[in-house]
C-alpha cells in the first residue's frame, strides 16, 4: 500500500479539501483523478494502483474538492444500480463544477429521467443503429483507404479523433467544420483545467454554455420538421405526452454531442495501442470474423475510459462508513473491468473469456444510451482495418501520452505497417 | 438435458445444455452462429433474442429493467420475447422449445 500517504508528485499546486468529520483517517488516500499517480505508465495501470488488497471498498481523497472513490467491481456496480441511495443529482467532479453541468437527463433520477431517456433511445436503439451501419462503414473505409498505402499513421490523430466524430456529425446532420469547436467544449467539460474546484467549475460552465449556444439555433430549425437525423428525432419526441420544452431540448441535444464526441474517440486509441503490441491477438481477430464481432465486449471490459460520480441521496451507512447526503462518490469504471476477482487475469484480452464483468457503459437507469453505436463503431473499425492492414506495430520509440479525467485520453499512437500487405 | 431450438430458417434442432449455463451460452457452444450474442451475456446488445415456449413462461426468471429496455428496442418483440443470456438453464426447462427471433 505504498500509495496511501505518499505525496502525489503531479499534485503540486492542486488544492485539497479539509477532511470532514465523517471521514475516518484510515480511509484517506491521496488520489487526484485529473492527475493520477503513475499516469505516465498508462491510464488503466494508474487506476489499478489503487485496487490493492487491504484497500477498503470506498476511500476518500482530499483532491478535486474532496470525494469518495469506489475501489472495486462490486462497489462500482452497486452504486450505479441504486438511484434511491446514489443519486445523479450531481455526476461530475469537482462537485462545484458538477453543479454547473446542465445536460439533460444525466442529472435526473427516475421517474423524471424516464421519458427523456426514451427520447434518446428512439434515435440510438439497436435497430436504428443497424440502419446506419453502411454509413458508418463508409466513413471508416474512407479514412483507412486514405492512409493505408502510406505504411504509417498517427492512429489517435488520423483515425480515432476523426472516425466517431464524422459518423456522429453525419447522424446528426451537422457540418464537419464545427468539429474543432465542439471538441474544445467537450474537453472543457470532461478534463477541465484549473487548480481549484472554483477554477475548474468556471471552465466546465464555459464549455457547457458553449454547447448550449451552439445547439439553440439548430433546435429551433429542426423543431416540427420531419428530418430523420438524430437531433430531429429527439427534439420532436414527446415527454409525458407534451412536446419537450426548449430548455430541456437544449440540454438533451448538448448531451448527445458531448457523449458522441469524446468517448469512442479515446476508447479506440487505447484499444489500438494494445493491439499494436499484441500481434497474436490481431491474428486471432483476423482469422475468425465471428470472434472479431464478439471481441468488442472484451475490449470494452479491458479499456474503460469513464470515471463519473454519484451523490449520496441521504445520510446513510455504506461499506463501513457514514456517508452524508451530498457526499460525492467517484466510480472509476476501470476498477470494475480490471478487477481480477470478477475477471481473472484482467490485463489479458481473452477472446474466450466467459461471464465478463464491466461497467464501461455505466449501469442502472443511466446506462450509456450510445452503447449500440459504440459497439458498431468498434466492430466496423476492426473489420475494415484488418482487411486493409492485417499486421501493424507501434512505431519504434513512440511515447503515448495519457490523461485522466471524467473521460480518459491517450495521444500519440503512431502505427506502422508494411504498405504492401 | 436438452431443449428444442427452431432456427431462423425454420429448422428444428436439439440443444444440449448443462445446468447453470445460460441458453445463450448453450446456443453459442452448439455453433449456432446466427445467434450473434455480441455482448457475451452483459445484457447490453439484444442480439440473443429468442421466443420462448408459453407453457414455460412461469418457470423463467422475471425480466429485469435492462432486459426490458433492450427488448423494447427490437422491432420483433412479442409477449414471448426474452434475451437468452438472461435465461439460466435448469431441469425445469427440459423439453422447452425456443425460436430464434429475426435479426433486427
Amino acid at each position: 500500500m505504498d500509495i496511501t500517504f505518499e505525496e502525489n508528485p503531479h499534485a503540486t499546486g492542486r488544492s485539497r479539501a479539509a477532511q470532514p468529520a465523517n471521514v475516518p483517517d484510515d480511509r484517506v488516500y491521496q488520489v487526484d483523478m485529473y492527475a493520477l499517480d503513475g499516469i505516465e505508465e498508462g491510464y488503466h495501470e494508474a487506476w489499478k494502483r489503487i485496487q490493492q488488497s487491504g484497500v477498503p471498498d470506498i476511500i476518500w481523497t482530499p483532491f478535486t474538492g474532496g470525494h469518495w472513490i469506489a475501489t472495486n467491481a462490486d462497489t462500482v456496480r452497486e452504486i450505479y444500480r441504486d438511484p434511491s441511495r446514489f443519486s445523479s443529482e450531481v455526476i461530475f467532479l469537482p462537485k462545484e463544477a458538477g453543479e454547473k453541468y446542465q445536460m439533460v437527463p444525466t442529472r435526473m433520477d427516475p421517474p423524471e429521467h424516464t421519458p427523456y431517456r426514451k427520447a434518446l433511445d428512439k434515435g440510438l436503439s439497436v435497430d436504428q443503429i443497424r440502419k446506419v451501419e453502411s454509413k458508418i462503414r463508409e466513413v471508416s473505409v474512407g479514412l483507412i483507404d486514405g492512409f493505408a498505402q502510406n505504411g504509417a499513421c498517427d492512429f489517435s490523430e488520423d483515425y480515432a479523433h476523426v472516425f466517431p466524430v464524422h459518423v456522429f456529425m453525419a447522424l446528426t446532420d451537422l457540418p464537419l467544420e464545427d468539429v474543432p469547436l465542439l471538441h474544445r467544449f467537450a474537453k472543457m467539460m470532461t478534463r477541465p483545467h484549473g487548480n481549484t474546484p472554483e477554477e475548474m467549475a468556471a471552465v466546465l460552465e464555459a464549455g457547457n454554455n458553449g454547447f448550449f449556444a451552439y445547439v439553440e439555433p439548430i433546435i429551433e430549425a429542426r423543431r416540427g420538421g420531419n428530418g430523420d437525423d438524430l437531433i430531429s428525432i429527439m427534439v420532436n419526441a414527446d415527454i409525458n405526452g407534451e412536446p419537450i420544452t426548449h430548455e430541456k431540448a437544449i440540454g438533451l441535444i448538448s448531451l448527445l454531442l458531448l457523449g458522441g464526441l469524446d468517448t469512442v474517440v479515446n476508447f479506440l486509441s487505447f484499444m489500438m495501442l494494445h493491439l499494436a503490441k499484441h500481434p497474436e491477438l490481431v491474428a486471432e481477430l483476423k482469422r475468425d470474423p465471428l470472434k472479431l464481432k464478439r471481441s468488442a465486449e472484451e475490449m470494452f471490459r479491458r479499456f474503460p475510459v469513464i470515471s463519473e460520480a454519484r451523490m449520496s441521496a441521504k445520510d446513510q451507512e455504506f461499506k463501513g462508513v457514514q456517508l452524508k447526503r451530498g457526499d460525492m462518490i467517484l466510480l472509476p469504471t476501470a476498477l470494475d473491468g480490471l478487477d481480477e476477482t470478477k475477471n481473472p487475469d484482467p490485463w489479458k484480452v481473452n477472446l474466450e473469456r466467459r461471464g465478463l464483468s464491466h461497467s464501461t457503459f455505466g449501469g442502472g437507469p443511466h446506462r450509456c444510451v450510445g452503447m449500440h453505436l459504440a459497439r458498431m463503431e468498434v466492430i466496423v473499425t476492426l473489420e475494415e482495418w484488418l482487411k486493409r492492414i492485417p499486421a501493424f506495430h507501434l512505431s519504434p520509440g513512440a511515447t503515448p501520452i495519457f490523461h485522466s479525467g471524467i473521460i480518459a485520453a491517450v495521444e500519440n499512437v503512431p502505427l506502422e505497417w508494411s504498405a504492401k500487405n | 438435458m436438452r431443449i428444442n431450438v427452431i432456427t431462423r430458417e425454420g429448422e428444428a434442432r436439439l440443444l444440449h445444455f448443462t445446468n447453470g449455463q445460460t441458453i445463450m451460452e448453450a446456443l453459442r457452444d452448439s455453433g449456432l452462429d446466427e445467434v450473434l450474442a455480441l455482448c457475451g451475456g452483459c445484457c447490453s446488445c439484444a442480439t440473443c433474442h429468442v421466443y420462448v415456449d408459453s407453457a414455460f413462461m412461469d418457470k423463467l426468471p422475471p425480466i429485469s429493467t435492462d432486459e426490458n429496455e433492450l427488448l423494447d428496442s427490437s422491432s420483433h418483440r412479442t409477449d414471448l420475447s426474452r434475451l437468452s443470456c438472461q435465461l439460466v438453464t435448469d431441469e425445469a426447462l427440459e423439453g422447452m422449445t425456443i425460436t430464434i427471433a429475426p435479426e433486427d
